[in-house]
């Protein structure tokens, strides 16, 4: 084994031990990735999905004032609406005045308060009810529902009474055939634009959070415990010392990263069982250009984040420095979802970060285009090594050596 | 190698305007303890880093037999002030950090740090996280981790500070075992009394310079004082320069920012009798 692959695994294992060590962090780091996915994709639609179905068997208490109608009065309680009648009252500007109401629908436990008045021509009606309450919202979706229904009903009687066809008379022009059949796009290609939509962004933000905590500790903690001292009198460079950590630091983002991801596809291939989502269909050319961008991202961002922590003076100045840095990240990410793909030049794909981020998003949609990935790969290179060169100068500096403890 | 182990020539050392050391000429030859002597601030850590090889001298070299020290570090073993222990791995992974660095296989490094551990009592704790370790347990891991891949040159930074008496009295024999085996270390200290009683040489060192470098008993004939102490206080008699407290490398603004919010302290007044 040559003497600087073994000085750089000898300290990227010794700091990836430390770490497995502390459950804390582990579980910060490589389980939370794992579960947020699942989380987010299954437990939260499962757990919309129950309050939903709750609300929907709740039975409703409205007050109807005003004129009535039969047939509305039917559809109200088939749609478990309990319905108490009341006269109009008096003294409104028009149905939609709450009036003296407003307390009623705060303390007295009535969802919502439906007021229905018939002319000549016409029914005007108008529901009161309280936009902060869900069941009052649910009181006013049904009402509404019931009296569109009905409405329907009135319009065709009516039409149907001047002797026309309802159909052609409301919808004379028909898509022909089933709408999603007309999409070039396969199903695997649809679930690609999904992903590239928040894949990108989710690798960048993480990839720099992730290797935040693992940066710190490996620079200015070792610097504020006095373990840097001693490692600095060992016999290896400071560039082996760097390319150890950052070998560490990566391996422990790139955990959390594949943790993450793992977590995606899973919740992607139950959503697919339930044919809410296809699988992605990405070519092996372009698995293997998105791993090589996910790499350089990660070695830019690991080396910048650990010679922001080097350049630091304490654990804590660190973290200052390096906590807000992370908006770098997250602004162009969340500026890059918005950029549009089509016809989009090659020197967008020169910018730092941003042009990483588009890179995932084309490949994500099996889009290669060879001037696009000249661009990205060369200028990521050299971000790259901008960031390892600078790491480099500060793991360089003399006055490492002294502990700050 | 029959000459010095460790020469240093016309070595100055400067962080900024700050002088550190000045001129330093010194020859650490093989079978000797050596203290390094000197008040807070004197240079005395700084003078053993430059020879650790871990800093650069501004001025001067530093030679390891022919070659400069720095390339020459995996002949030294250092033990810092802080000691540098890592909490989380034990004593023994510690130790087998270091000598897996310095190339060492596992079983040799065990036979050494065994062999040394049974003298600093320390054997059963080797399989103990270092976390709970008190100084002296600390000191002495530190000590067994410098020692594991058999240095020519052994560093030690204030070895017995912040320990209780039988533990300062365990270190201070493992070294005079070394230098019974043979082996060189260099020893800074704060105690004259502790450098006479396990020092073959002392080097006094007073604000950045080499005031004295003899035996105990050099040291008193040069001076032609009757005791250590009354020698060290004739040789450093002028007044210690102020030791640079904030050596923080913050920006101009950093420090104007911390100025800006830093109360003034208070003028003191003359208080009158009746007040």
């Amino acid at each position: 084994m040559n003497n600087s692959w073994r000085f750089i695994s000898t300290i990227a294992k010794k700091e990836i031990i430390e770490f497995v060590r502390d459950w804390r962090t582990l579980i910060a780091l490589i389980v939370i990735p794992l579960l947020i996915f699942p989380a987010l994709f299954i437990a939260l639609p499962l757990l919309l999905q129950s309050e939903a179905a709750e609300l929907d068997a709740l039975e409703l208490d409205v007050i109807w004032q005003g004129d009535i109608n039969e047939e509305l009065e039917m559809a109200f309680n088939e749609s478990g609406l309990n319905v108490t009648f009341e006269a109009m009252p008096g003294g409104l500007n028009n149905l939609s005045d709450t009036g003296e109401e407003d307390d009623r629908l705060r303390t007295e436990g009535i969802e919502a308060i439906f007021r229905l008045s018939q002319n000549e021509t016409e029914w005007r009606f108008s529901i009161l009810y309280l936009s902060t309450s869900e069941a009052s919202n649910e009181a006013r979706n049904r009402i509404l529902i019931d009296i569109s229904a009905w409405e329907s009903d009135v319009v065709n009687g009516t039409l149907v009474e001047a002797g026309l066809d309802p159909e052609t008379t409301l919808d004379p022009v028909i898509w022909d055939g089933d709408v999603s059949s007309a999409d070039a796009a396969t199903k695997g290609e649809q679930a690609g634009l999904v992903l590239s939509m928040f894949i990108p962004m989710v690798i960048a933000i993480w990839t720099a959070s992730s290797a935040i905590q693992p940066s710190i500790d490996m620079t200015a903690g070792e610097r504020e415990r006095g373990t840097l001292e001693a490692l600095l009198c060992l016999p290896c460079s400071r560039m082996q010392l760097l390319a150890g950590k950052w070998l560490a630091v990566a391996t422990i983002t790139s955990a959390g990263v594949a943790m993450q991801i793992g977590g995606l596809l899973f919740a992607i291939s139950f959503l697919a069982s339930s044919s809410i989502i296809g699988m992605p269909t990405i070519s092996l050319t372009s698995m293997l250009l998105l791993l090589s961008a996910v790499i350089i991202f990660a070695i830019m961002v690991v080396a910048f984040e650990l010679a922001l922590a080097m350049k630091a003076h304490s654990v804590k100045e660190a973290g200052s420095l390096l906590g807000p840095a992370i908006l770098f990240i997250i602004f162009p990410a969340l500026f890059t979802q918005v950029i549009n793909l089509d016809g989009i030049e090659s020197w967008w794909f020169a910018i730092p970060l941003v042009n990483i981020l588009l890179a995932l998003r084309e490949l994500l949609l099996d889009r290669i285009i060879v001037e696009h990935i000249v661009v990205w790969l060369l200028s990521s290179i050299f971000y790259a090594g901008l960031a390892a060169w600078f790491a480099a100068r500060q793991f360089k500096r003399e006055d490492l050596v002294a502990s700050i403890s | 190698m029959g000459g010095p182990l460790l020469t240093l020539t016309g070595v100055a050392k400067n962080f900024g305007e700050v002088e550190a050391l000045t001129h330093v000429d010194l020859e650490i030859n093989p079978g000797q303890v050596i203290g390094l002597v000197g008040g807070n601030g004197a240079g005395k850590t700084t003078l053993l880093r430059l020879m650790a090889g871990v800093m650069e001298p501004s001025n001067g070299s530093i030679l390891f037999g022919t070659k400069p020290v720095s390339t020459m570090r995996a002949k030294l073993g250092v033990v810092p002030e802080s000691t540098g222990l890592y909490s989380r791995l034990t004593a023994w992974e510690n130790i087998r950090y270091h000598s897996r660095m310095y190339g060492i296989s596992d079983e040799v490094a065990w036979n050494r740090v065994s062999h040394f551990a049974n003298r600093l009592e320390i054997t059963e704790s080797l399989s103990r996280h270092t976390k709970g370790f008190s100084r002296g347990m600390r000191q002495k891991t530190a000590l067994l981790r410098a020692l594991a891949h058999g240095p020519d040159i052994l560093l030690l930074d204030e070895p017995t500070a912040g320990l209780d008496v039988t533990s300062a009295r365990t270190v201070r024999s493992l070294v005079g075992q070394l230098r019974d085996e043979g082996g060189t270390v260099i020893y800074s200290t704060h105690h004259l009394a502790e450098a006479q009683q396990v020092c073959d040489r002392i080097i006094i060192v007073h604000n950045g310079t080499i005031r004295a470098d003899g035996s105990p008993s050099d040291l008193l004939e040069m001076t032609g004082d009757t005791t250590l102490e009354n020698a060290y206080v004739s040789l450093t008699s002028d007044k210690a320069r102020p030791r640079n407290e904030d050596k923080s490398k913050d920006g101009r603004l950093a420090k104007w920012w911390r100025r800006f919010l830093t109360g003034s302290t208070p003028e003191l007044k003359e208080v009158g009798e009746d007040e």
